[in-house]
């Protein structure tokens, strides 16, 4: 079995006209230390899986296993960055980070205090420290977020859609502090994580887990990203393999591939 | 669609330049200046409109004296009056003849206790009644019955039980405070994000994080709103009740001046009374501006 297992999955909500089946028949085994992105279309349920690794929902059908054991709730083992940040508005940055680790660690105040420095300059926000959300750009929000979830080291991140709000440059720089922070752990961290973003998915990822769109999603297709490690940004993208499985994303995730495809004939 | 022309496209480039810099982007110095006088003319008009108000209520004033032909004493009367009592506020001949300053300094007190002990009690049972659904529904149905009830119909209760008149009007004070802080907080604790909630759920916050880092600053403008209300009815209460228990307090020489005849001192009580009131609400509103974390 997987390090994390996840068998025959159903996840349903119940809404004023009858049960509202979001995610079924999804079945995924997941190696320890393996990075994994999940992409489909908005409302194809995501988050809703996401949130079934973390312990915040119980599937409706199956069931999820980490490390052998039924998730049941969340635990300090997996670390959470919310689609919508989920920060709270009346805390400062640093202190939105420290009640998470003082919340998590055992360590004296100190170390506790150091942990959430160290992370809010891998971040960047070090000189932001004593912001209150509602003063912070909605990608400033988004590394207060990571920050937390870094910060109480577990050993599953759960990711979604963590780098949306960025620019390409702190984009950039932010999937390089992932990686190594994974490097960091001989690699031993499991990265699970929810994007849009085909090239960001396939320079980060082991498996691109290719969602259908709902109600009832399943898993359409799994694409494995061979392409060795340390990758290279700037090399990877005229590498055969990195074009063939962009290519097999663009048309599993698109259909229409320029406005000529909408009927309209352009005139020059 | 209409194609831009070169013309057009100048056109645009005219009126990008033609466009005035922001208030901002002048000299600073300048920009303070500026603010500082909207400001001023601001706080002129309100004053100006707050003085016309005074100027309506008193010509109304004026305007019910001449019609009750003097029975009610007008506005210059009652003022001096006023003055008069509150030139020596605090003067002591006996149990039946104290000052002003004295009657209200009893009154705040009894208040004071009442809306204490109130909140006191309020405040856990709202955040209980706003965080679990058992005990919603276990203290709702007491507080739709108890709430309509007029606070006096609470003295002959608080007198049997505390033998005491002064007590039985703190009882009746803090019967009067639990109501709207109950209900606010209760309200407040019940719309707390889900958002917020998942991230004690996520990072396992131990219950007493959970209400200091969560419950508490979340429902809190909603708790100082209970309490301004709260405090307000307590006040208005405090009147009624002092002519009731009599012997001291603002209510009690309410009453006594009307049984003395001086309607004067009970126009100049009644100031006095809304003024206090005012300075209740005033205070509690700067605590929820103060609060309010967005
Ligand atoms: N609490 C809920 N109650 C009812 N329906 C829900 C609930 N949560 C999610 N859903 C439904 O489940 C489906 C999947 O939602 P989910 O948030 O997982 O989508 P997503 O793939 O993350 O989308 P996006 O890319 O826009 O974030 C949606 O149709 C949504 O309406
Ligand atoms: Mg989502």
């Amino acid at each position: 079995m997987g390090y994390l297992e996840i068998k025959d999955m159903e996840i349903s909500f119940p809404t004023p006209k009858g049960k509202y089946i979001a995610v079924k028949d999804i079945n995924l085994s997941i190696a320890k230390g393996e990075i994994v992105s999940i992409i489909g279309h908005s409302g194809c349920g995501k988050s809703t899986i996401m949130n079934a690794i973390g312990g915040m929902i119980i599937p409706t059908g199956g069931t999820v296993f980490l490390n052998d054991k039924k998730i049941k709730a969340p635990g300090p083992d997996r670390g959470i960055v919310f689609q919508n940040y989920s920060l709270l508005p009346w805390l400062t940055v640093y202190q939105n980070i420290f009640q998470a680790v003082d919340a998590v660690m055992t360590c004296s105040k100190f170390d506790k205090h150091e942990i959430v420095e160290n992370n809010l300059k891998m971040v960047n926000l070090y000189i932001h420290k004593d912001k209150l959300p509602g003063q912070l750009s909605g990608g400033m929000k988004q590394r207060v977020a990571i920050a937390r979830a870094f910060a109480i080291n577990p050993s599953v991140l759960l990711l979604d859609e963590p780098f949306g709000a960025l620019d390409a440059l702190t984009k950039g720089t932010m999937h390089l502090e992932l990686l190594k922070l994974w490097n960091l752990d001989n690699r031993e961290k499991t990265i699970i994580m929810v994007t849009h973003d085909i090239e960001e998915a396939i320079f980060l990822s082991d498996r691109i887990i290719v969602m259908n769109d709902g109600p009832s999603a399943t898993i359409r297709e799994i694409e494995n990203v061979r392409i060795p490690r340390p990758r290279n940004k700037l090399d990877i993208v005229n590498s055969p393999e990195y074009r063939a499985i962009r290519d097999r994303l663009l048309h599993l995730l698109t259909d229409k591939f320029s406005i000529e495809d909408l009927g309209i004939k352009y005139k020059n | 669609m209409k194609e831009i022309s070169e013309t057009d496209e100048l056109k645009l480039v005219e009126i990008k330049m033609k466009v005035v810099p922001k208030e901002s982007q002048r000299e600073p110095d300048d920009y303070k200046k500026k603010i500082f006088i909207s400001k001023l003319i601001e706080k002129g008009k309100s004053l100006l409109f707050t003085i016309l108000g005074l100027s309506l209520f008193l010509l109304f004033w004026s305007f019910i004296t001449s019609f009750t032909k003097g029975d009610l004493p007008g506005p210059k009367a009652t003022l001096t009056v006023l003055f008069e009592m509150l030139r020596d506020p605090f003067y002591d001949y006996g149990p039946n003849d104290k000052g002003i300053g004295l009657q209200l300094m009893v009154s705040l007190t009894t208040v004071l206790k009442g809306f204490l002990l109130g909140s006191i009690v309020a405040i856990p049972i709202g955040i209980l009644m706003g965080a679990s659904n058992i005990y919603r529904l276990l203290f709702y149905p007491i507080v739709q019955l108890l709430k309509p009830v007029s606070p006096l119909a609470w003295f002959p209760i608080g007198l049997v039980v505390f033998k005491d008149t002064g007590m039985a009007t703190v009882f009746i004070v803090f019967i009067t405070s639990l109501w709207s802080t109950l209900i606010n907080t209760a309200f407040g604790v019940s719309t707390i994000p889900q958002d917020h909630k998942n991230v004690a759920k996520a990072f396992g916050f131990s219950k007493m994080r959970y209400l200091t880092k969560i419950l508490i600053p979340y429902s809190l403008p909603h708790i100082i709103t209970g309490l301004r209300l709260s405090i307000g009815v307590a006040w208005l209460v405090i009147v009624a009740g002092e002519m009731l228990s009599g012997g001291t307090g603002i209510g009690f020489f309410v009453w006594d001046s009307w049984n003395a005849l001086s309607l004067e001192k009970v126009m100049s009580a009644i100031l006095i009374i809304g003024t206090v009131g005012l300075i209740f609400d005033k205070i509690f509103t700067i605590i929820e501006n103060k609060v309010s974390y967005k």
